[in-house]
C-alpha cells in the first residue's frame, strides 16, 4: 500500500464516516429533542401557575412568549430533523428505529392541530395535540430503548432484529411508505387550508376596500 | 491489507470513538448540571431576599422569572442529557455512574412534582422536591466519584467497591438497574401524560360542578 492508498482511504473515511457520524448524531439527538418538546408540551400547567404570579403584564408577557416560541420551535425543529426517517437509503443502511417515521407523522398530526385550532384556548384541541405527541414518543421510545440501543442483549435480539430498520428492511420500507404518504395528505390539507384561510381573510379586505371607493366614488359624483 | 478494507476500519474506529467521547463528555458535563441546578434550588432564600430589596416591580418580576426559568432549564437538560442511562449498549461500553438512572428519575420526580404541585408556594411539595434533589445527587455523585473516578487509584476491596459503581464493569447490574429506571420513567411519564390530558393544560384540574 503506497502513501496515494492511504491518502484515499482517509479522505474516503473522511467523507463517508462524517457522513455517518452525522447521521448517528442526529439518532442520538432526536431522544433529546422528543424530550424536551414533550416535556414543555406537558409542562403547560406549570408555565400557566408561574405566568398568574407575574405583578406585571411585561413579565407575564416575556415569560409566555419565550415558553410557546422554545416549545413550538423544539417540535419544528424535531419534525425537521426527523425528516431523514423518510429517506429509503438511510433508513436500509443505518440502524434506525423501525417506527421512527410513523413518529414523526404523529408529530406533524400534533404541528398540524396547532396550527389549524386554537391549541392555547380550546381544551379538546390541547388534549388532541397532547395524545399525538405522547403516541409519537412512544412509536420513537420503545424501538430506540429496545432495539437500536439493545443489541448486545442477546434475550431481545427478536425484538431487535424486528424494530431496527436495517434488519428488517422490508417493513422498514412499508411504514416509511405509508408515513410518507401521511404526511404528505398532511402537508396538503395544510397547504390547502393556508390557501383557503388567506383567500378568504384577503378576500373580505379586498371586497371592504372596493366598497369604500365605491362608495367615495359614489359621493364624489353627487 | 487494501484501501477499501483502511477505509472500513478507519470509518468504524472513528464512528465508535466520536460516539464514546460524545457520551463520554456528556457524563463529564452532568456533574457540573447537578451541581448547579443543586446551587440555585438551595439558593433560593438568597434570591427571594433580594427581590425584596428591589424598588420596581419589572425587576424583581425579571429576576424571578430568569431565576425560575435557568433553575427549570437546568432540570430539564438534565434528564434529558440523562436519557444515555437508559440504553442498554451504552451502559454497558461506556464507564458511567452505576445508579446515573436513578438520579435522573428524581430529577424527573422533581419535574412531576413541579408539574402537579406548586414547590414555589407549598412547603410540603418544596420539601419533597428538595428531597428527591438530594438523592439524585447521591445516586449521581457516589458511584461518579468512588467508581467512575476512583478506581484508577483504588487497590484491594476498594477496588472492587470501585469497579462495582462502574457501569461496564458491571454490566448485569447496569442492565437490570437501566431497565427499573425506563419502567420509571415510563409510569411517571405516564402520569404526567393523564395529569396534561385531566386538566386540558389548564393551570389546575377544573373543579366539578356537582353538588
Amino acid at each position: 500500500m503506497n502513501p496515494n492508498d492511504v491518502q484515499t482511504a482517509v479522505t474516503n473515511s473522511l467523507v463517508q464516516g462524517g457522513s455517518q457520524w452525522l447521521i448517528a448524531t442526529i439518532v442520538a439527538f432526536l431522544p433529546v429533542l422528543w424530550t424536551m418538546a414533550l416535556m414543555l408540551h406537558l409542562g403547560r400547567p406549570y408555565v400557566l401557575r408561574t405566568l398568574r404570579r407575574c405583578g406585571l403584564r411585561l413579565g407575564a408577557d416575556i415569560w409566555w412568549m419565550s415558553y410557546l416560541l422554545i416549545r413550538d420551535a423544539l417540535l419544528l425543529i424535531t419534525f425537521g430533523l426527523s425528516w431523514f426517517f423518510f429517506e429509503p437509503n438511510i433508513v436500509v443502511n443505518t440502524p434506525l428505529p423501525i417506527t421512527g417515521s410513523l413518529a414523526a407523522l404523529f408529530l406533524l398530526l400534533s404541528l398540524a392541530v396547532k396550527l389549524s385550532r386554537r391549541v392555547d384556548d380550546d381544551v379538546n384541541a390541547y388534549r388532541l395535540s397532547t395524545l399525538f405527541m405522547v403516541i409519537g414518543a412512544t412509536l420513537y421510545y420503545g424501538p430506540l430503548v429496545f432495539a437500536v440501543e439493545a443489541a448486545s442483549q442477546s434475550y431481545l435480539s427478536g425484538f431487535g432484529q424486528a424494530f431496527t430498520s436495517n434488519s428488517n428492511p422490508t417493513v422498514a420500507l412499508v411504514l416509511v411508505w405509508i408515513s410518507l404518504a401521511g404526511v404528505a395528505l398532511v402537508a396538503a390539507w395544510l397547504f390547502v387550508r393556508a390557501l383557503a384561510s388567506a383567500n378568504r381573510s384577503m378576500g373580505r379586505r379586498l371586497t371592504k376596500e372596493r366598497g369604500k371607493a365605491m362608495t367615495g366614488a359614489a359621493v364624489g359624483g353627487e | 491489507m487494501n484501501v477499501d478494507t483502511l477505509t472500513n476500519a478507519i470509518v468504524s474506529g472513528m464512528n465508535a470513538g466520536l460516539e464514546q467521547f460524545l457520551e463520554g463528555t456528556i457524563a463529564a458535563v452532568l456533574p457540573v448540571i447537578w451541581l448547579a441546578l443543586l446551587g440555585l434550588h438551595l439558593g433560593r432564600p438568597y434570591i427571594l431576599d433580594m427581590i425584596d430589596r428591589f424598588t420596581l416591580r419589572l425587576g424583581a418580576d425579571l429576576l424571578w422569572l430568569i431565576y425560575i426559568a435557568l433553575r427549570d432549564f437546568l432540570i430539564l437538560t438534565g434528564v434529558v442529557m440523562s436519557f444515555m442511562f437508559l440504553f442498554p449498549d451504552v451502559v454497558s461500553t461506556d464507564r458511567l455512574p452505576l445508579t446515573g438512572g436513578f438520579a435522573a428519575v428524581m430529577l424527573f420526580g422533581v419535574l412531576l412534582v413541579k408539574l402537579m404541585g406548586d414547590p414555589d408556594h407549598n412547603l410540603r411539595d418544596f420539601r419533597l422536591v428538595t428531597w428527591l434533589l438530594a438523592a439524585g445527587a447521591l445516586f449521581y455523585f457516589v458511584p461518579y466519584l468512588f467508581g467512575v473516578m476512583f478506581d484508577g487509584v483504588a487497590t484491594g476491596q476498594l477496588l472492587t467497591v470501585s469497579k462495582f459503581l462502574v457501569s461496564n464493569t458491571n454490566t448485569t447490574w447496569a442492565v437490570v438497574l437501566g431497565y427499573i429506571t425506563v419502567a420509571l420513567f415510563a409510569i411517571m411519564g405516564a402520569v404526567a401524560a393523564g395529569y396534561t390530558l385531566m386538566t386540558g393544560g389548564r393551570a389546575e384540574v377544573p373543579e366539578t360542578t356537582s353538588k
